[in-house]
């Protein structure tokens, strides 16, 4: 592998209908690195999903997302995709009369940027199936619609492995999720990572880290960064609660909008 | 008319210069020629007239002309184009250019005929129904319909005869201002089965008409689907009226696709008079530049145990419009009876309108199982990111919505050509115009 693709997020700001979400972050996340983004639910963790992948709505007032050295601030969605960027939503949403093989294969297409035979495509997306113990008829479905939430979420997760991006960022991929479903897709997930694959994992539970071995840990509050660490991070922030890392750090209770 | 009667070219002279026809067609005629001359043009103060203004609308088209010598290029890609039938029509302007029906249904009694053939050989079959569905009163269109029309398409199915293929009509247009009254009288005999298909094609027209009449007449246990495809080119009005009778125990399906034309309005009326009657009414529509699309519907419960389901729905780009307006009536002896309407569209541009107004009328006591669903509005932008966020460009994400949004009929359509060629049609609309 060459140089290992980056994701960095630069001292970024982000409003959505004018108010401020985002107060400042300074991320890294290099291909083959996990990071887990841990916070409280209103601490900015899905704004920052969606600002790196470019969402309508959210305005970006200082600061940049760069990939790969380049700034990507501006560009639209398909744009980051086809550079390798990948966002699995925390909601997915039904897309009506089109089946999951079909929304595969074009955004495939799309990413790969050439045209790929219906059959290698084929071969392609059942290797990725099989792999995550993900059966046939599902494929055949209409995206999302009647899903499961763990049937949702496993999609997402083969849409990850089949469109094979350099940075994934996973938005709350284990909410919603009974304990099997949980496990089943955070393996599915940890066996996707390895050197080819940089994950931002954004999540307010502990549980996912257990099957998932992340490699940093940044607890976000009130749209800040406010603590990085290793895993063990995880095991503090899951003895003391977000409570105690807010007294440990001297933070005030009121989450949100900053005085004006 | 009052007292500015507008100038028409449909007068006295050009009715004395139609062909010349059996008595019971010729008393139509005069029937129908009283009533164009007395009968106004639709108001939009009437419920029926609403949302679509043709109160502008003159009559001076020119009857389109029997002598069609010249090879008429629009229907020989048609007719290429064909999946395998057991019969065809071909009609351009007035005139039957070709016409065949497989041999060993012909032998079994089957008839595919100019109409005005059939009326002269089969006067027993033709005359019971002829604008008896869609009376000649019914409106001024439908006058100018009854007294101008020449040709169109008869299809018989004796009892119990299941004919296996698609029978196909097409109609084709080739002058500017020229008027057609493509009309479908198809009568499916007791316990007999059979798919026909009618299909309008034409060039860009300038001021064209198609004033188009469609009766189906579904005997006991019959099971009858119909197809009409409507691809004029822009320019042409299309003013159609389609009625259907389901006998007892009789089953209808029909699939209404509008996709050209200016002005195209449909109304499509079935009335279940059978018990145990049931029907499908599917419809697809596509309207851009400034199309403007009218559908009503009616489905009429008078048989016990009967059931109809409508599924209407459409795109609209540039600034085009649709309405559509159903009613659902369940009638005072109907009992036991399931209805369901929906209706959706979507808009792909800001400029594009459309409208959706349905209406039950219950008069029945005893427990019916009704529905109806409407919904008009753009492309969710939540899907949009979704697919962009898989690396599809915004126009590509934009086509397969729509292409998804409309499987839910076309999943429904087991005729595979007609599916094939409806999604490429499908597709043509979404890569052309502004």
């Amino acid at each position: 592998m060459s140089e290992p693709a980056v994701l960095e997020v630069r001292g970024l700001r982000a409003s959505v209908e004018g108010k401020e979400i985002l107060r400042g972050i300074d991320l890294v996340v290099r291909q083959g690195e996990v990071h887990a983004v841990m916070g409280p639910n209103g601490s900015g963790k899905s704004t920052l999903a969606s600002v790196i992948m470019g969402r309508p709505g959210y305005e970006v007032t200082e600061g940049a997302v760069l990939f790969e050295g380049e700034d990507i601030t501006g560009l639209p969605p398909d744009e980051r995709a086809r550079r390798g960027l990948f966002l699995a939503l925390q909601y997915p949403v039904e897309v009506p009369g089109v089946s999951v093989v079909n929304f595969l294969r074009t955004a495939y297409r799309s990413v790969k940027g050439e045209e790929v035979s219906a059959l290698a495509f084929r071969k392609h997306m059942k290797e990725k199936m099989e792999a995550l113990g993900i059966d046939d008829q599902i494929v055949q479905r209409y995206v999302n619609q009647g899903f499961s939430g763990g049937e949702k979420k496993k999609v997402e997760v083969l849409q990850l492995a089949v469109l094979e991006p350099k940075i994934a960022v996973l938005d709350e991929t284990d909410s919603g999720l009974d304990i099997d479903s949980l496990r089943a897709v955070a393996t599915g997930i940890d066996r996707l990572i390895g050197p080819h694959l940089g994950v931002l994992l954004i999540t307010h539970y502990q549980r996912i880290l257990t099957y998932i071995r992340p490699t940093f840990v940044h607890v976000m509050m009130a749209g800040r960064i406010v603590k990085d660490g290793g895993a063990e991070l995880a095991h503090e922030l899951e003895a003391k609660g977000y409570e105690g890392i807010r007294r440990e750090l001297g933070l005030e209770e009121t989450v949100g909008a900053p005085a004006e | 008319m009052s007292a500015s009667t507008p100038t028409t070219t449909f007068d006295e002279r050009v009715l004395a210069a139609l062909p010349e026809a059996p008595a019971f067609v010729a008393a139509i005629r005069g029937r129908a020629f009283e009533a164009f001359r007395t009968l106004p043009l639709p108001s939009q103060q009437t419920e029926e007239w609403r949302y679509t203004d043709v109160s502008g609308f003159v009559f001076d088209q020119v009857p389109a002309g029997a002598e069609s010598s010249s090879a008429p290029e629009v229907l020989d890609g048609v007719a290429a184009d064909l999946g395998e039938r057991a019969g065809l029509r071909l009609q351009y302007g007035r005139a039957t250019i070709e016409r065949r029906l497989d041999p060993a249904l012909e032998a079994r009694g089957v008839l595919l005929l100019d109409l005005d053939r059939a009326a002269a050989e089969h006067p027993e079959l033709v005359e019971p129904h002829l604008h008896d569905l869609v009376p000649v009163e019914r409106s001024v269109f439908t006058a100018l319909h009854g007294a101008f029309r020449v040709g169109g398409t008869f299809l018989y199915v004796p009892p119990d005869v299941q004919v296996e293929l698609p029978i196909e009509t097409v109609t084709g247009l080739g002058e500017d201002r020229a008027a057609v009254f493509p009309h479908t009288l198809l009568v499916a005999d007791r316990g007999s089965e059979v798919t026909l298909i009618d299909r309008y094609v034409s060039p860009p027209l300038a001021g064209a008409l198609s004033d188009a009449v469609v009766e189906l007449v579904v005997g006991e246990g019959a099971h009858v689907r119909y197809v009409s495809l409507q691809e004029w080119g822009s320019g042409v009005t299309h003013l159609a009226v389609q009625r259907a009778v389901v006998g007892r125990d009789a089953q209808l399906r029909t699939l209404g696709v509008a996709l050209g034309a200016s002005l195209a309005r449909a109304e499509v009326e079935v009335e279940l008079a059978g018990d145990g009657s049931s029907t499908e009414l599917l419809g697809v529509y596509f309207g851009d530049g400034q199309q403007h699309i009218d559908h009503r519907s009616i489905q009429l419960h008078r048989g016990s145990r009967s059931a109809s389901d409508l599924l209407y729905k459409g795109a609209l780009k540039d600034a085009a419009s649709a309405i559509y307006t159903g009613t659902v009536i369940v009638d005072h002896d109907a009992h036991r009876c399931d209805a369901y309407q929906t209706n959706r569209n979507i808009l792909l541009s800001d400029r594009a309108r459309a409208m959706s107004v349905p209406n039950l009328e219950i008069l029945t006591n005893d427990p019916t199982r009704c529905g109806h669903a409407a919904s008009v509005g753009p492309v969710s932008e939540d899907v949009l990111f979704y697919l962009q966020s898989r690396g599809i460009s915004r126009e590509e994400a934009e086509r397969l919505v729509v292409f998804g949004f409309f499987n839910e009929v076309l999943d429904r359509i087991d005729l595979a050509d007609i599916r094939t060629s409806l999604e490429r049609a499908i597709a043509d609309e979404l890569r052309g115009g502004s």
